[in-house]
């Protein structure tokens, strides 16, 4: 009778397309009986692969936890009566009031990143040019070892180093001489006294820092350019200019998008150098010689003291989440534009 | 004997003169070229100008080290090699008089504790990402999500560290938290070069071994990590050289201390570190603390370049080596 019953069984089973949680409890099975005929080193290689495969998760479970974690922290400002989304263009920061405008802190950091980006990308690209068109084999090396170690520098260093040779230089020489020169002092933005501490200090020191970005990745993108590209042009009479200019700039221009996009994240992210040449006062900057206060520099001061007051600590976090959604943006865009090279011209 | 001697002699310079002629020619003839035509003229003007450029950007690294390294150096040797082991070995005392001893200790210790938990991590994910999964959708968000930490500013992972490992973990400031927020930062450095250095091997490695019956396992350990062992270190190296010089991540997660740290967590553990240290020293107005921020700055930037030299050194010898 069993036997009837199991061979029947068998049969309809064999005859039926399989069930689908049969599938699923047989694909659950597989790894367990594979394990249980394996040997030692087949086994070790089965936790092995279960191992590794959380370590990859990682990077990926870091930023939902940073996502999380500052949404979460940051909840009760947008949520609460006294902030509410308006607090991104409010103007006005005074813990002490329940006034938490952080629209002062983003026009001081993108002028601040407007300044830097202004000038760190044409010198930038330039430096790039020169260094995958014109320069002399033997000094290629050293000149790309210099850029790579000026990347390496930390930026507290670049930042005692503003503060003790930037600084004096705007007060002393550099505000001076333009707005005792009739040529300058009229425009707007040299107007006001200034002691050093400005917007234009941190815009410098973050040019600095943000040159060897520029400079390496347009590197990287104008080198990744084909060499018959350029043959061709050279052999239409071209001279190196033309080439460098028309034929491999624009071969290289996603690239180099992708380069000004990042060193504009670091810019508006760069914390340190900034803090300590910007000045920190309360106001949005009318003049190159104005102090400011960036996004990054009301956290690194003040979370300290705020961390027991709640709306204070939510208004400091939502400072650090809309600094996390731009870098998130940043790197996107430069993905984007990293996928349209790799479309229209089959490198990047 | 001598006459036939001597014509050679006479000759000698006539063909240094002849060579030195030759040059000068061609250099006048470049010259004409430029002025000749207007698009050459402008070739050499673009030359000029990007070569100018070269060097405005190059300058602030000679300017910082010159500014650092004069004020630093003089005061690291101002008493002869006693004064360096001192600066390095005593506490900073009373008044902070003495050394960074707190800070160099503080640093070292962070470093080895946050690679002992980034490196594994990221390494491993790596090899994982690369070796084990398909190109597709999970490769794309591993190697997605490492490119956005890439880019998340330093004073955020410090705000994260302080809420999440400080505040929701209950791990409180000190040694564990600083150095798990540089871990956090280190995974993309890494991540990313470790693939690179694994997709340089030659897939010929791996089915050689996979052909002789070894496992994925030991495939990828003995022979294919072998082979990008090299990436793999110069990785770690930029990696650690990075996170050394980071002072945001570590003010709200790792407090600050005169002593060394005598535990990993808890109130002991309170850890300081050098660009910290740097920081704190530069906007004390007593003036021999400006000093000593300098030579602390210059002690910090000999350890990172020449750790990051190490890894140029490293990465070029191998791309010449698999080229």
């Amino acid at each position: 009778m069993n036997q009837e019953a199991d061979s029947t069984s068998m049969n309809t089973m064999d005859e039926k397309p399989k069930h689908l949680m049969t599938m699923i409890l047989e694909k659950l099975k597989r790894p367990f009986i594979e394990f249980r005929d394996a040997d030692t080193p087949g086994r070790i290689d089965f936790f092995g692969r279960i191992g590794l495969a959380i370590p990859a998760l990682a990077s990926t479970l870091v930023i939902i936890l940073i996502l999380t974690f500052l949404w979460y922290e940051s909840a009760p400002i947008f949520t609460s009566p006294e902030g509410g989304p308006g607090i991104i263009i409010g103007p006005t920061w005074d813990p002490n009031r329940n006034l938490y405008g952080i629209g002062v802190f983003i026009a001081g950091s993108l002028a601040c990143a407007a300044i830097a980006i202004g000038l760190a990308v044409p010198l930038g690209i330039g430096g790039a040019i020169f260094l995958s068109e014109y320069c002399p084999n033997r000094l290629r090396v050293p000149l790309r070892m210099i850029v790579e170690m000026m990347a390496a520098i930390p930026s507290i260093v670049y930042g005692l180093w503003a503060l003790l040779v930037i600084v004096p230089f705007i007060e002393k020489s550099f505000a001076p001489a333009v707005q005792n020169n009739i040529l300058f002092s009229w425009m707007p933005w040299f107007q006001g006294s200034t002691n050093g501490l400005s917007v234009l200090a941190g815009g410098l020191i973050l040019t600095i820092m943000l040159l060897p970005t520029v400079v390496a990745i347009s590197n990287d993108a104008l080198q990744s350019v084909p060499m018959n590209l350029r043959e061709a042009s050279y052999a239409l009479g071209a001279t190196r200019s033309e080439t460098a200019r028309r034929i491999v700039m624009s071969a290289a221009l996603p690239g180099i998008g992708a380069a000004v996009v990042l060193s504009l994240g670091r810019a508006v992210g760069e914390t340190m150098a900034v803090l300590m040449v910007t000045g920190n006062s309360l106001q949005v900057p009318y003049s190159l010689f104005d102090p400011t206060y960036v996004m990054t520099s009301i956290i690194t001061n003040q979370l300290g003291y705020a961390f027991i007051f709640p709306l204070w600590r939510s208004a400091l976090f939502a400072v650090g989440l809309i600094l996390l959604i731009m870098s998130i943006f940043f790197t996107i865009t430069a993905k984007i534009l990293i996928r349209w090279g790799m479309k229209t011209r089959g490198y990047v | 004997m001598s006459k036939t001697e001597t014509p050679l002699d006479e000759r000698a310079p006539d063909v240094f003169q002849s060579e030195k002629r030759e040059r000068l020619k061609e250099f006048k003839s470049s010259m004409l070229n430029i002025v000749k035509s207007r698009r050459n003229f402008k070739d050499f003007l673009f030359h000029i100008i990007l070569g100018i450029g070269i060097i405005i950007i190059i300058m602030p690294f000679f300017l910082v080290l010159y500014q650092v390294a004069s004020v630093g150096f003089g005061e690291l040797f101002s008493n002869g090699f006693d004064s360096f082991s001192n600066f390095f070995l005593t506490e900073p005392g009373r008044g902070l008089m003495g050394g960074i001893r707190n800070a160099f200790f503080g640093t070292i210790f962070l470093i080895i504790l946050a690679s002992a938990v980034g490196i594994p991590l990221s390494v491993f994910g790596a090899v994982y990402i690369n070796e084990y999964t398909r190109p597709g959708r999970i490769r794309d968000m591993v190697e997605f999500t490492s490119d956005v930490l890439a880019g998340i500013p330093s004073i955020v992972f410090g705000a994260f560290g302080f809420a999440f490992l400080v505040g929701f973990l209950g791990l409180g400031m000190g040694l564990l938290s600083g150095s798990l927020t540089l871990a956090f930062m280190m995974i993309p450095t890494v991540l990313r070069t470790t693939q690179e250095a694994l997709r340089a091997v030659p897939m010929s490695l791996r089915e050689a071994s996979l052909a002789l019956g070894a496992t994925k396992w030991s495939t990828t350990w003995n022979v294919t990590m072998r082979a990008a062992f090299p990436g793999v270190i110069t990785g770690v190296l930029l990696a650690i050289g990075r996170v050394m010089g980071e002072t945001a991540p570590l003010i709200f997660t790792s407090g600050n201390s005169l002593t060394t740290p005598t535990e990993i967590v808890g109130p002991g553990s309170w850890v300081a570190s050098m660009p910290y240290t740097i920081w704190s020293y530069i906007t004390d107005p007593r003036q021999y603390l400006n000093i000593k921020a300098h030579a602390t700055a210059v002690a910090l930037m000999t350890m990172v370049l020449a750790i990051d030299i190490v890894a140029n050194i490293i990465s070029r010898k191998v791309t010449r080596r698999l080229v």
